[in-house]
């Protein structure tokens, strides 16, 4: 918080959600940062190290923004240069109105954006959970900035959702709020924070996780409920259009799934691995965070993979 | 050791290189060592509440530095579980901590204590040394300044009317609500935040002990007097350093200044830590038991 006040006293404007919570320390901080501008929307990007080549983590879903990487970056960032943004609705990029700003196809030009801007030839890029939907648009439209990409946990129109996550309406007033039935649009306005802390517990159903979800409940409240609203509707990848994006890639593929995944189940990521050819490897008892939970095993299999393509 | 069985061992991130049982008076304590460097850190036991796991944070890095050598205190774990109040002073645990060195060929070692492995870590520097370069109290229990007042309003002895907090802490709750009393014990023993993993651990390790026995080994570190533990204090001659967090809800952070002032020792207060830092916090804690480890080499060589 301190470097981020520092940075914004000289003259630099930051958005007012970073004032309203207090950054941890970190184990590393960034090499060099700053802000891609496109149409309007601007996105704050950091890289950290200088060795080749790029590892280039992706923003998720904008309920969290890229602290949730804190796990990695230090470890990979003494192997290779690490790049990576707050998607927008989140951290210190810009909230757009209205649903179309938060299109995948967004979310994919903004990375190429990023990668411009800090002069990103080609990447290693990672991505979790639904950073999967616009790792797959980054790879397929631009093959040759893309040398190669890990998912963690994909959320992606394959394989089968989970049965707890198809009961309730999003859209619709509910009689309920049990479970998942918090995940509607008016239960987020009504109590967010409620919202949050279930939705984490979920992601992070490992035991020993309260770090981890009490983290995760202090990003998601840098947003507001009617952003990750307009963030939530825009999601539309059909399993036709993702299908067809899996069966474009050429670059070398790593599928890390966990089989305890309360978020989008087991089934996704065994069949994007499928899909797109690519090596799948489960980890036995995971949940939808395991970068997070288990960050030695995944840092070992992202630098393997890393390793492997270069 | 049917408890022992019955319980799957967590893996480890290092494994010890040698392992043993030392017999005393027809009583076995285990002991392990890992690492070959010097000098040797003995990681001393403490209330028997817990055995010699409590140290996994510290064996894998001290050992990349040093030889470590520790063991289960009589009571729990792999060592056996004697009966009788005298089985359990200051003095056996002492005296079996001796014992450890001698079977391991342990001249010399810089001991570390937490609570109440302070009693029976000075009484060894005090009476015998020659065998203790220096030593390291975390979250002393010591009798040199009062308890928290809340520990002190129930009997341990009579049958309460009331199990609320530290009403738990008495015999006969023990007897009949064991597990319950070692979810509030170590509720208490590591009172920050994300603390589930380190209580769930203690828990099961006070589950090894039999509460019969736990009382015993209680009402036995009772015995321990002011006057003689004053004594003991002034009869240490070696470096001391005092490891106390000024959150600590089981010993308050005066026993432990206290404990640096009356062995001439350094006091570090640790803001914010409970009873068990080198748990909670076993890099900041690693880091100043090497430092200090490291400067009482230089003083000797």
């Amino acid at each position: 918080m301190d470097r981020r006040l520092a940075r914004r006293e000289g003259g630099a404007t930051a958005s007012a959600e970073v004032l309203t919570t207090r950054e941890q320390t970190r184990a590393r901080y960034p090499d060099d940062e700053g802000y891609v501008e496109r149409d309007g929307v601007r996105v704050f990007y950091e890289v950290y190290g200088d060795r080749e080549p790029t590892v280039f983590l992706l923003p998720t879903w904008s309920i969290i923004h890229s602290r949730h990487w804190k796990m990695q970056i230090p470890y990979l960032a003494r192997h290779f240069r690490v790049l990576t943004f707050d998607g927008r609705g989140n951290g210190r990029s810009d909230r757009p109105e209205g649903v179309a700003g938060y299109g995948e196809e967004q979310h994919a030009a903004d990375a190429l954006a990023v990668m411009d801007e800090t002069d990103t030839e080609r990447a290693v890029i990672v991505s979790l959970s639904l950073g999967a939907q616009r790792s797959l648009l980054l790879a397929a439209s631009w093959p040759e900035r893309v040398k190669a990409v890990a998912f963690i946990s994909p959320s992606v129109s394959l394989g089968e959702p989970l049965p707890s996550r198809i009961v309730h309406s999003f859209e619709d007033v509910l009689d309920t709020d049990d479970g998942w039935a918090k995940y509607n649009r008016h239960y987020w306005v009504r109590d967010y924070r409620a919202f949050l802390e279930f939705f984490f517990s979920q992601f992070f159903n490992e035991p020993h996780s309260t770090k981890q979800i009490e983290d995760c409940v202090g990003w998601g409240l840098e947003t507001t409920p009617e952003t990750l609203v307009n963030t939530r509707l825009a999601i539309v990848m059909e399993e036709e259009e993702t299908r067809a994006l899996c069966e474009g890639l050429r670059c070398p593929v790593l599928v890390i799934q966990g089989t305890a995944d309360a978020i989008t189940g087991r089934s996704r990521g065994i069949e994007l691995a499928s899909a797109t050819g690519g090596r799948l490897v489960l980890l036995e008892g995971s949940g939808h965070g395991p970068h997070v939970r288990d960050p030695v095993k995944v840092n070992l299999l992202l630098r393997e993979f890393v390793e492997s393509v270069t | 050791m049917s408890l022992l069985e019955a319980q799957r061992e967590q893996t480890r991130a290092r494994y010890p290189d040698a392992q043993g049982y030392v017999e005393r008076d027809g009583v076995r304590v285990f002991y392990e060592v890992y690492g070959h460097g010097e000098p040797t850190v003995f990681l001393l036991p403490t209330w028997s509440i817990i055995h010699s796991r409590h140290w996994k944070m510290q064996i894998p890095y001290l050992a990349r530095h040093f030889r470590v050598l520790t063991f289960d205190g009589r009571g729990n774990g792999k060592a056996d579980r004697p009966s009788g109040i005298a089985a359990f002073t200051e003095h056996e645990f002492a005296e079996d901590s001796l014992a450890v060195m001698d079977a391991t060929e342990t001249e010399s070692a810089v001991v570390v204590g937490l609570s109440c492995g302070t009693l029976w870590g000075t009484l060894l520097a005090a009476d015998h040394p020659e065998r203790v370069a220096g030593a390291v109290f975390i979250g002393p229990a010591v009798p040199l300044a009062p308890g928290h007042p809340e520990r002190n309003v129930h009997s341990f002895q009579e049958r309460l009317d009331t199990d609320e907090g530290w009403a738990k802490y008495n015999r006969y709750y023990w007897l009949e609500h064991y597990e319950e009393f070692l979810e509030y014990f170590f509720s208490q023993m590591f009172t920050e935040p994300h603390s589930t993993k380190q209580i769930e651990d203690c828990v099961s390790w006070g589950l090894e002990i039999a509460p019969e026995t736990l009382i015993e080994s209680s009402e036995a570190l009772e015995l321990c007097g002011l006057e003689s533990f004053r004594d003991t204090c002034e009869r240490v001659r070696c470096p001391v350093l005092v490891l106390h967090g000024d959150e600590d809800a089981i010993r308050p952070h005066a026993q432990g200044s206290a404990l640096a002032e009356a062995t001439g020792g350094t006091l570090v207060t640790l803001e914010g830590s409970g009873h068990g830092p080198h748990a909670r916090d076993p890099v900041k804690v690693n880091l100043l038991i090497r430092e200090f480890i490291e400067n009482v080499e230089r003083r000797t060589q």
